[in-house]
């Protein structure tokens, strides 16, 4: 059963800028020192002296209950990411958390899980995949469809060529949809892949993405047989 | 003269302070139809407040039942300030600010 929520004292520990698109922000909790989550759970920050708040989702597992990492996408500079990305080293921040159901639901490890995500909507379902793998190793058949424009944006390559050739289990397609020439894999939306890739229908999905990008999705894996009570979403904003 | 609370009495479990700070129904929240966008925040942070309608619309289910910081926060979680929060003791709007901030 999830935790409640209850306000936090973290501060940043560290920063990783990807690309132009996607920076990575771990925080070490100061106060309580300890929050207990699960992958796919987000925090609300409060990102400006006048009260204002952002939810965003945990990227990073679990396992490490003594902070937790954001992946954020920077590109839009709203009141949240100008807040993320000026915030020094040691600076505090005030997070309420964990918050959200976007969990995964079937404790089967029998139960295949696709993950479909678009920018940043990746960061639960990331999540969600290495709590699985630290769980229950190569025991659940997992899928990580990403969807971004430019490959420019890709992050974690290295990462997630490791965890393909080490954990047979794991499947990943990366899907860029206005790739350059260059690029070797999908040139397409995630949802152009859905079309045409062999689906599980016995399979849980978690989507999470835009709401027309959920609403896509959800169209085309329903037409393709998936059963509605095995979708889940999470919309990002 | 002053006067004994007798603070760690049974009777007084919470000393006033924390009373103060927990009291329900000083706060009336009103959600901006037009503005939301379903992100669902506030009702994450306080469920016996919001919830969403067949629409995905937040909407109020209780002005008590959550307590007042608890509605304030659910309210400040809104990327869009579809919720606003209106003090009925003073009638003064306490979220969004009444000024917005202007940054440097």
């Amino acid at each position: 059963m999830a935790a409640a929520a209850q306000v936090f004292t973290a501060e940043l520990a560290e920063k990783h800028v990807h690309n132009q698109k996607f920076s990575q922000f771990q925080f070490e909790l100061v106060e309580p020192l300890e929050m207990e989550f699960q992958a796919g759970q987000y925090v609300s920050l409060a990102v400006s002296k006048a009260g204002y708040r952002r939810s965003y989702s945990i990227v990073s597992t679990p396992n490490n209950n003594h902070g937790f990492e954001l992946f954020v996408d920077v590109s839009p500079s709203g009141q949240g990411t100008q807040f993320l990305s000026n915030l020094r080293f040691g600076e505090q921040v005030k997070v309420l958390g964990p918050l959200g159901t976007f969990v995964i639901q079937s404790q089967a490890v029998t139960t295949p899980v696709v993950f479909v995500a678009t920018g940043a909507g990746v960061a639960p379902l990331r999540s969600m995949l290495y709590d699985q793998l630290e769980k229950f190793g190569t025991q659940r058949t997992m899928t990580l469809y990403w969807g971004l424009r430019h490959e420019e944006e890709m992050c974690w390559q290295e990462d997630l060529k490791d965890l393909v050739s080490s954990f047979p289990n794991v499947t990943f397609h990366p899907a860029i949809s206005q790739a350059s020439a260059l690029w070797p894999l999908c040139h397409a939306r995630v949802t152009d892949c859905l079309n045409v890739h062999e689906l599980d229908i016995t399979a849980e999905y978690y989507v999470c993405g835009s709401s027309q990008m959920i609403m896509d999705v959800m169209k085309t894996i329903i037409a393709r047989g998936v059963p509605e009570a095995q979708i889940f979403r999470e919309k990002f904003y | 003269m002053s006067v004994d609370l007798n603070l760690s009495s049974p009777q007084s479990a919470a000393p006033v302070s924390q009373l103060q700070q927990k009291q329900i129904g000083k706060y009336r929240v009103e959600v901006i139809r037009e503005k939301c966008i379903s992100a669902g925040s506030c009702v994450a942070i306080a469920p016996q407040v919001f919830d969403l309608d067949e629409e995905g619309i937040a909407r109020i289910i209780s002005q008590d039942g959550n307590d007042d910081d608890t509605k304030l926060l659910a309210a400040q979680s809104c990327p869009t300030t579809a919720i606003i929060v209106t003090d009925i003791e003073t009638g003064k709007q306490v979220w969004p600010p009444v000024f917005e901030e202007v940054k440097s």
